[in-house]
């Protein structure tokens, strides 16, 4: 515990005697990790979209004509079992005409009247959303189209998946640059840290041949990392949030013809938490990287 | 030996005695100073052995080596105080850092600083004191964990001949409470006026003792 509070008062010690050093570090890790929160950000909020949009979408099971009671039993199973299906509404082969009729008159002449019903049987099924951008309704397509039975799966929503590709792309370019960006920041922290290290040498120096343990000369550098990647993390979040709260209420009226401004959110506690440690292990590298030199 | 046949010292065979105060002599790059590393575990010899209180010393682990150097005191020919703490702090740098409490830390920084006669200056910056203040200050900071030795390097190399004069006493006070002191200097007239082992060094050999 008293290493701890030694380590800390040395590093705030050392922080404040060069500010602008102090800055252009903290500055570096905020740019990192405010790139990287703008991507998760997006991220985020494209993600509710398409969980929002997911959740109204069906899809219909056409069954063969020929189906048998087996065949019948063994795919209520299947859409039993599958968590993405929320609910299912069996459509006979009548009520899909007397839907067709009633949606067609036009085009219904003689149909009700002829010997045979050409329009399938079908089960429409109404989805639950995954947020796994809609690999497992994929993966329940792809099932329902191998079950004996079954005529034509039609799962009209291809754009939910191209969002999904989209949603994906934001994310791994977002860790792309973030990685390129922290990379950059742990180098820039452990500069700095040096600098700080090469300002004190004299008292290295001094606490080594006075026989002070090595942990209590490079904890103090360790800890000023994490104070300037946790701290630079921070000032990334403040700044973020206030970007989206303008980006937000510039862009309300085109935002309004997607989806309701008012669904869109900030990034939830978890991650903007998971952001400020993440500044701070990328400070925590920074420091270590510095502090090594102290053998 | 620093590589391709030079040596810093060669040939030397000393036995320091506990209690004892041994002068290092020599002109520059005679060896004085490696010696004093050697003492410091700073360094290891190539060859030989140096051997401290029975403990051979390029045997220590890291952890024996800081543990080892807490019972050896330094005094640097440029002082080396922390500009930015005052003397308080530059004493009790290290009992600080082992986790002293302050009422310890100040209690002991101040019987160190009254024994050096600075008890007063406790919350100067070493900017607002003379050279001579300074280097008590240093032997101070060297005194604070008690060490069984001391070491210093020209620690008058930076004063006038009175106030060398002055420091050299407070060795000799150093050593009379029991205190192993070897210093480095190159003043003869000063190692007269103390008048106490002298070692002499020339490139690098023990060419005198006396």
């Amino acid at each position: 515990m008293h290493a701890l509070r030694y380590c800390l008062v040395e590093a705030i010690r050392s922080l404040m005697r060069a500010p602008g050093a102090t800055a252009l570090s903290m500055l570096t890790s905020a740019v990192a990790t405010l790139v990287l929160g703008g991507f998760l950000l997006v991220s985020v909020n494209l993600e509710r979209v398409f969980v929002l949009w997911s959740g109204t979408a069906e899809m219909s099971v056409y069954l063969a004509d020929d189906i048998t009671p087996e065949q019948r039993v063994a795919l209520n199973q299947v859409l039993a079992a599958s968590p993405v299906v929320a609910s299912r509404t069996f459509v006979s082969k009548a009520d899909a005409l007397a839907r067709f009729v009633r949606s067609f008159p036009d085009l219904s002449t003689g149909l009700e009247d002829g010997p045979d019903n050409p329009l399938p049987a079908s089960i429409e099924l109404q989805l639950r959303p995954q947020g796994d951008d809609g690999r497992s309704i994929e993966s329940l397509t792809r099932e329902l189209r191998q079950t004996a039975g079954v005529a034509d799966v039609r799962y009209d929503r291809q754009w939910l998946s191209r969002l999904a590709t989209i949603l994906s792309g934001v994310r791994w370019a977002g860790w792309g640059l973030g990685a390129v960006l922290l990379c950059a920041a742990v180098l820039t922290v452990s500069t700095i840290v040096r600098l700080a290290l090469h300002a004190r040498r004299d008292e290295v120096e001094i606490m080594q041949l006075m026989g002070a343990p090595i942990g209590l000369l490079r904890g103090p550098l360790v800890v000023e990392g994490i104070l300037h990647g946790g701290g630079g993390a921070l000032v990334s979040l403040a700044l973020l949030y206030a970007l989206y709260l303008v980006a937000r209420a510039a862009a309300g009226p085109v935002l309004a013809t997607v989806i309701d401004p008012a669904l869109t959110t900030f990034l939830p506690a978890g991650l903007a938490g998971g952001l400020v440690g993440g500044g701070a292990a990328v400070g925590l590298v920074g420091g270590w990287m510095a502090a090594r030199h102290v053998r | 030996m620093y590589g391709r046949g030079i040596y810093a010292l060669r040939d030397v065979t000393v036995k320091i005695d506990k209690g004892e105060f041994v002068f290092l002599t020599g002109a520059s790059g005679a060896g004085k100073s490696t010696f004093l590393r050697l003492l410091l575990r700073q360094e290891v010899p190539t060859e030989g052995l140096v051997r401290v209180g029975g403990r051979d010393l390029a045997r220590l682990t890291l952890r024996q080596v800081q543990t080892y150097r807490r019972t050896v005191g330094f005094v640097f020919q440029d002082f080396k105080l922390i500009p930015e703490r005052t003397v308080l702090d530059n004493v009790s740098l290290v009992p600080r850092a082992l986790g002293e409490t302050s009422v310890q830390q100040q209690r002991r920084t101040y019987q160190v600083l009254k024994w050096v006669g600075l008890q007063h200056r406790m919350n100067a910056y070493p900017i607002e004191l003379s050279g001579g203040e300074q280097q008590r200050i240093a032997i101070a900071r060297a005194l604070v964990n008690e060490p069984a030795l001391v070491l210093a390097d020209e620690p008058t190399g930076n004063l006038d001949p009175d106030l060398s004069l002055e420091i050299m006493n407070l060795f000799r006070d150093i050593n009379a409470r029991g205190t192993t002191v070897v210093v480095a200097t190159h003043d003869r007239e000063l190692i007269s006026h103390v008048a106490r082992r002298t070692l002499t060094l020339d490139h690098g050999r023990v060419v005198d003792s006396k």
